[in-house]
């Protein structure tokens, strides 16, 4: 920091844009593959019904 | 027997008319007026930028809302990929602008452009405990297993959202503030905000019984969200060491495209996400109330009447 300024700080705002997308991407993955899981249960429990 | 004659009517794209006119009209004022307006052309018709803000917030909470509430969740994953994909565009143009286009901020230099994801992470996560809240009263009316799980989806996501908003916080308070987490009345009531709506996730995983797991949680998410207008107003209410809420006015015109962008980009994919979740918490709901496989007559009975109490 120069003078009530802060310089530099890239380094800081990949780590949020990162941090955000991984987050998010992940997030997402385990919903997809969760509601598969979840559809092909039900669909083997009206088989069996 | 498929999911349409069990759960809802036949779908079409006239169903979706009205919240893809909401979305357009909001995404038009939102960003298409800011991104001529940032190439130097007027589109905005004579009105001032608040008027714009305010139509785009407004039109756009609409649209994810009627896409959320207006069909029953069997049909929610075919609308949610695409509302995914929506968000997911939004925020590749939006990060865009944001790290490479938009100035870096007098005082806080290239810190700034942490803006662009952590403001409408706030606001989102805000907007999806909103939507949990209205759910849990809607439940607690109308005893109806959609505002059920539309609340769970909607709890889980704000969740994930307020969690990203703490580590941004955090990444930006470092270079700013000069630590990574301070006991300010924003950052205590956000953190208290993200641990209540945590418990309520593992209240619902404890108890069985779905009825009283629905109640309960709904009791405790009308409870919890208290809390939401305590986060907004702590900055105006005590000495806070984190800034004033923003708005149209306070914000720099070089910033509004980035920030308006990210803004829907992560509506549109909470939108999508709150959807799939919902239509996991309604599968598992399916599976928790259908009788156990006896004989094909007594089988049949417990599906009519799985579809009665559903």
């Amino acid at each position: 920091m120069t003078e009530g300024v802060v310089t530099g700080g890239w380094g800081f705002v990949w780590a949020a844009y990162t941090v955000t997308a991984a987050a998010l991407f992940l997030y997402g993955v385990t919903l997809i593959t969760r509601l598969r899981e979840e559809k092909s249960r039900v669909s083997r429990m009206r088989e069996s019904q | 027997m498929n999911e349409t004659t069990v759960n809802g009517s036949p779908r079409t794209l006239g169903r979706a008319l009205p919240g893809i006119v909401l979305l357009a009209i909001a995404g038009y004022f939102g960003f298409v007026v800011a991104l001529a307006q940032y190439h130097g052309t007027t589109l905005s018709f004579g009105l001032a930028t608040g008027a714009q803000a305010g139509i785009a917030a407004m039109l756009g909470v609409l649209g994810a809302v009627y896409f959320l509430v207006a069909d029953r969740l069997s049909s929610a994953p075919k609308y949610a990929y695409g509302l995914i994909g929506l968000g997911l565009l939004c925020l590749l143009v939006g990060s865009y602008y944001g790290l490479f286009v938009a100035p870096p901020e007098t005082y806080m230099g290239q810190v700034q452009r942490i803006m662009y994801v952590h403001v409408p992470s706030a606001w989102n996560a805000m907007l999806g405990l909103t939507f949990a809240f209205v759910c849990a009263v809607v439940f607690l009316f109308k005893t109806d297993w959609e505002w059920d799980s539309r609340m769970e989806g909607a709890i889980e996501v704000s969740v994930v959202l307020a969690f990203l908003l703490c580590c941004q916080g955090s990444i930006w308070a470092k270079p700013t503030w000069g630590v990574w987490w301070d006991w300010d009345p924003r950052l205590t009531t956000t953190a208290v905000l993200l641990f209540a709506f945590l418990g309520i996730l593992a209240l619902r995983k404890f108890v069985e019984d779905p009825m009283k797991r629905a109640i309960w949680s709904s009791v405790a998410t009308i409870i919890a969200y208290v809390d939401v207008p305590i986060v907004y107003f702590s900055v105006k209410w005590w000495n806070s060491l984190h800034q004033q809420p923003s708005n149209p006015g306070t914000v720099s015109k070089q910033f509004y495209l980035p920030l308006r962008m990210n803004a829907f980009g992560i509506l549109f994919l909470m939108t999508g996400f709150i959807m799939l979740r919902a239509r996991i918490a309604q599968l598992r709901l399916e599976q928790e109330l259908a009788p156990p496989p006896v004989d094909e007559a007594q089988a049949g009975e417990g599906i009519e009447a799985y579809g009665e109490a559903v």
